[in-house]
C-alpha cells in the first residue's frame, strides 16, 4: 500500500518571463526564470492523503500544474510511476492523473451520469462510444461517491457541494493511480466540506488512490490528512519559498506549521491546532473552573483583551459555578465586591462597565 | 453512503446515454415534408403529384413544370438543406469552442471576410452589374463570386487562424475575431464610400441572401465542401463534448486544445464560408438553431445535438425558403430578412417556454 507513485528530485518551479529589452542586451538571454519554490524533494505513495498548504501566493498552484504535467518545470525532474513526466504524451499522463479544478464548468444541459462519463475520454475510441467495462468504471465512480441518487439531474440543479462530488466522480471515472484537487472544498459550507475530506480519506485508504488537495482548511487537514506539504511564504525579497513535507502532528509539534503561517495578529494554538486572532491583552484575569464552560468563557474574556489565567489566586477573577441547567458566573473585582452574573453576555457587559469606570 | 446508494438502485435508475430517437424521427419527416412543400411551393403551385413524378424522373404532364421543378426548385431546396444544416452545425461548434451564447459562424469575421471578397470583385470589375447578371441567370460566370468569396473568407480565416495558434485563451481568441470582423466590415464601407450607387446596389443584393443561385456543377461543389465541412465536425463531437468542461479539463484528459481548434475553426471556415460564398451572408440560422435543438433535444452531447442540428437547421432553411417565394404571388422575399423576421420569434417562444437555455451556459 506503499508505492511511491510520484516523486520530485530537487524540483524547481515558477515561470520563464521575458526581460525587459534592456536588462536583456546586458545579460545576453531574453528570458530570466522567476522561482516560485525550489530543491523540492516530494514523494507521494499509494493510498495517501495529502494536503498541500500554504499562504496565498506561495505557490500552491504552480505545484499542482508542475506536478500534473501542465506547466513546465524549471529544473529537477518529476517521475509518476518511474517515469519522467516530461517525456509522457498528453494521453499517457491523462490515464496516470486526473485533476479536479476550481473552474466552473458550462454543461448546465449536461446530466450528472454524462459528465461524469466524459472521464472516460483518454479510453473511448474517436466518437467516444461507452464500452461496457467504461460504464462499470463510470458507474462505480458515481456510486463510491455516492451521487447516485442525482445522477440524472441536470449540472444546473445541484448545489455547489453535489457539484464538487460529481467533478471528483469525473476524475475517478478517468481511472488514475493518482488524483489532484486544487482547493476542493472552497466554497462548501461546513458539513459539505467535511464530507469532501471524508470522501476524499476513504479514496484513498479504500482505492488506494494517491489524493493530492491544496487547500486553506487547517484544522479538517490536520484531522485527515496522512501527510502535509507545506510551503512557506516566500521572502520580501523574493527569495523563493521552503518547503516542508511530514505527518501533520509533527510539524504542529515542531513549530514549522507556525512558522509558514506567521504573521502580526495571528498566534497559533498548539493544543487545539488551529490559529486564533490575537488580541494584545490589556489586563490579567483570572479563572476558576472547568470543562466547555471555562472554555467559552475563557474565549470571550480574550476576545474582550484579557489575559486569562487560570487559579482563584488573582484578587481579580471570575469563578463559574453549577453545570449545565444552573450555571453561574461569579465576578470579584478586586475592590471587595462581588457580582453574581447568570450567563456570559451579562458577565462581558459588566466587566465592560467596570472598564469604563 | 454507497451501500444505501446500491439498496435504492431500483429507485434511481441509470440514466441512458441514448438520443431521443423518436424526437429525431419527427425532425427526419418534418425535413422531408417541407422538402417536398418546398418544391410545391411556388409562384407556380405544381401539384404534389407531379412533384413525386419528377423526382423519380418520370417526368410530369406539363413540360415547364419539370423545368421548375429540375433546373430551379429542386437545386434552391437542396441548396437550403444544405446552407442550414451547415451554417447551423458551425454555429453549434463556434458556441461550444467559445463557450458564449452569442458566437455564431459570423463570429470570426469569415462572413465579413466573403463580403470584402465579393466587394473587391465588384470594385475591380468596375461595374459588377454584367458579374451580377450572369450569376443571376444561373451560368458558370457566378464562379468568379463564388471565387472571390471564399478567398475573402480564407484569408481572414488564416488571420485568424496564426493569431488562434499564438493564442492560449479562446476568450481572447473570440475578441480578435470579432475585431478582425469589424476591420474587414470597415474596409467595406470605405469602399462603398467611393464607389458609384449602382455598385453599391449590385453588392447591397448580394448581402440579402439567395439560395437560388447555386446551380448545377456549383451544387455539386458546395455539397462536396459542406460534406467535408460536416464529417469534419462529426468526428470532433467528442473532444467538442470535452470542451464543455472548459480548456484545462480538456488538456487534463489528454486532448490537445491546440489540435481540436484548429480543426473546429478549419471546418466552420468550409461550412460558412462555402455557404456565403455561393448564396450570400445569411444571418440568424447559426446562432438561433443550436439553441433551439438543445432546448429542444434537452442536452450538450454534441454526438446528439449534431444529427439534430443538421436536421434542425434544414427545415428552419426549408421553412424560411418557403416564406421567402410568398407562394401564390410572383414576388420574392429576401432570405436573410426572412430568416430573422420568422426565426427570432419562434426561438425566443421555444426558450422562452422550456427555460434551459440558460443553464446550457452557466
Amino acid at each position: 500500500m506503499n508505492s511511491a507513485l510520484l516523486q520530485t528530485r530537487d524540483l524547481e518551479i515558477g515561470y520563464r518571463i521575458r526581460r525587459p529589452a534592456s536588462a536583456a542586451a546586458t545579460h545576453g538571454r531574453r528570458y530570466m526564470d522567476r522561482v516560485v519554490a525550489g530543491h523540492l524533494s516530494l514523494t507521494l505513495r499509494q493510498g495517501e492523503l495529502v494536503c498541500l498548504l500554504g499562504p496565498n501566493g506561495s505557490g500552491k498552484s504552480t505545484l499542482m500544474r508542475t506536478l500534473a504535467g501542465v506547466q513546465k518545470a524549471l529544473g529537477g525532474q518529476v517521475t509518476l510511476e518511474d517515469r519522467e513526466i516530461s517525456r509522457m504524451s498528453p494521453k499517457e499522463m491523462a490515464r496516470k492523473l486526473s485533476l479536479v479544478l476550481t473552474d466552473r464548468v458550462a454543461t448546465g444541459n449536461l446530466n450528472v451520469y454524462a459528465l461524469v462519463a466524459l472521464g472516460r475520454y483518454p479510453y473511448t475510441g474517436w466518437m467516444g462510444r461507452l464500452s461496457e467495462k467504461d460504464e462499470e468504471v463510470v458507474r462505480h465512480a458515481i456510486e463510491s461517491t455516492g451521487i447516485r441518487r442525482f445522477a440524472s439531474r441536470h449540472i444546473s440543479d445541484l448545489s455547489d457541494g453535489e457539484r464538487q462530488k460529481v467533478m471528483i466522480a469525473r476524475a475517478l471515472a478517468q481511472d488514475t493511480p493518482v488524483i489532484m484537487l486544487d482547493e476542493p472544498t472552497a466554497h462548501l459550507d461546513l458539513p459539505n466540506r467535511i464530507e469532501v475530506m471524508r470522501l476524499l480519506k476513504e479514496l484513498a485508504r479504500k482505492q488506494g488512490k494517491a489524493v493530492v488537495m491544496s487547500t486553506h482548511e487547517l484544522d479538517l487537514a490536520l484531522q485527515a490528512a496522512d501527510r502535509i506539504w507545506l510551503m512557506g511564504a516566500p521572502g520580501r525579497d523574493g527569495t523563493p519559498a521552503d518547503m516542508v513535507s511530514g505527518m501533520p502532528e509533527e510539524l504542529v509539534l515542531d513549530g514549522r506549521l507556525e512558522g509558514a503561517f506567521k504573521r502580526n495578529g495571528f498566534e497559533f494554538d498548539r493544543h487545539s491546532g488551529s490559529f486564533r486572532i490575537h488580541h494584545e491583552p490589556e489586563e490579567t484575569i483570572g479563572l476558576v473552573g472547568d470543562g466547555a464552560e471555562a472554555y467559552w468563557t475563557r474565549r470571550a474574556l480574550e476576545r474582550k483583551g484579557f489575559r486569562v489565567v487560570s487559579g482563584p489566586d488573582i484578587p481579580f477573577r471570575v469563578e463559574i459555578r453549577g453545570r449545565e441547567d444552573e450555571r453561574a458566573w461569579t465576578y470579584v473585582d478586586g475592590r471587595g465586591g462581588v457580582h453574581d452574573c447568570c450567563d456570559i453576555c451579562s458577565l462581558i457587559d459588566a466587566l465592560e462597565q467596570r472598564r469604563g469606570a | 453512503m454507497s451501500v444505501d446508494d446500491t439498496a435504492s438502485g431500483g429507485a434511481h435508475p441509470w440514466p441512458r446515454l441514448t438520443l431521443r430517437l423518436p424526437l429525431v424521427m419527427v425532425l427526419l419527416a418534418l425535413v422531408v415534408l417541407f422538402f417536398l412543400l418546398d418544391l410545391v411551393l411556388g409562384s407556380v403551385r405544381i401539384p404534389l403529384s407531379s412533384v413525386v413524378s419528377i423526382l423519380m424522373g418520370n417526368g410530369s404532364d406539363i413540360e415547364a413544370w419539370d423545368k421548375i421543378v429540375t433546373y430551379i426548385r429542386l437545386p434552391k431546396a437542396v441548396t437550403a438543406v444544405l446552407a442550414g444544416a451547415a451554417l447551423s452545425v458551425s454555429g453549434l461548434q463556434m458556441q461550444t469552442l467559445f463557450r458564449n451564447p452569442l458566437a455564431g459562424p459570423s463570429v470570426l469575421g469569415i462572413s465579413a471576410g466573403a463580403s470584402l471578397g465579393v466587394a473587391m470583385v465588384m470594385l475591380a470589375s468596375g461595374s459588377a452589374a454584367n458579374a451580377f447578371a450572369i450569376r443571376q441567370l444561373g451560368l458558370g460566370g457566378s464562379w468568379l463570386i463564388v471565387i472571390s468569396a471564399t478567398l475573402g473568407a480564407a484569408c481572414v480565416l488564416l488571420v485568424v487562424l496564426a493569431i488562434a495558434v499564438r493564442i492560449k485563451d479562446n476568450i481572447v481568441l473570440l475578441i480578435v475575431g470579432i475585431m478582425v470582423g469589424n476591420i474587414t466590415v470597415s474596409l467595406i464601407s470605405i469602399w462603398q464610400y467611393f464607389s458609384e450607387p449602382e455598385e453599391i446596389q449590385d453588392y447591397l443584393i448580394w448581402t440579402f441572401g439567395s439560395l437560388g443561385g447555386v446551380l448545377g456543377n456549383q451544387l455539386w461543389v458546395l455539397a462536396a465542401v459542406i460534406g467535408i465541412g460536416l464529417l469534419v465536425s462529426f468526428a470532433a463531437s467528442k473532444s467538442l463534448n470535452v470542451m464543455l468542461l472548459g480548456e484545462n479539463y480538456a488538456r487534463s484528459l489528454g486532448m490537445s486544445t491546440f489540435y481540436v481548434r484548429v480543426t473546429v475553426i478549419a471546418a466552420t471556415s468550409l461550412l460558412a464560408g462555402s455557404v456565403t460564398g455561393f448564396c450570400g451572408p445569411i444571418g440568424f440560422i447559426g446562432i438561433a438553431v443550436p439553441h433551439l435543438t438543445r432546448s429542444i433535444l434537452d442536452t450538450s452531447d454534441h454526438r446528439f445535438l449534431m444529427p439534430g442540428v443538421c436536421l434542425m437547421g434544414a427545415l428552419v432553411m426549408l421553412v424560411c425558403d418557403i416564406i421567402a417565394q410568398m407562394p401564390g404571388s410572383q414576388t420574392t422575399l429576401p432570405i436573410n430578412a426572412v430568416t430573422a423576421l420568422i426565426g427570432s420569434p419562434v426561438v425566443i417562444w421555444v426558450i422562452m417556454k422550456n427555460r434551459n437555455l440558460k443553464s446550457s451556459f452557466s
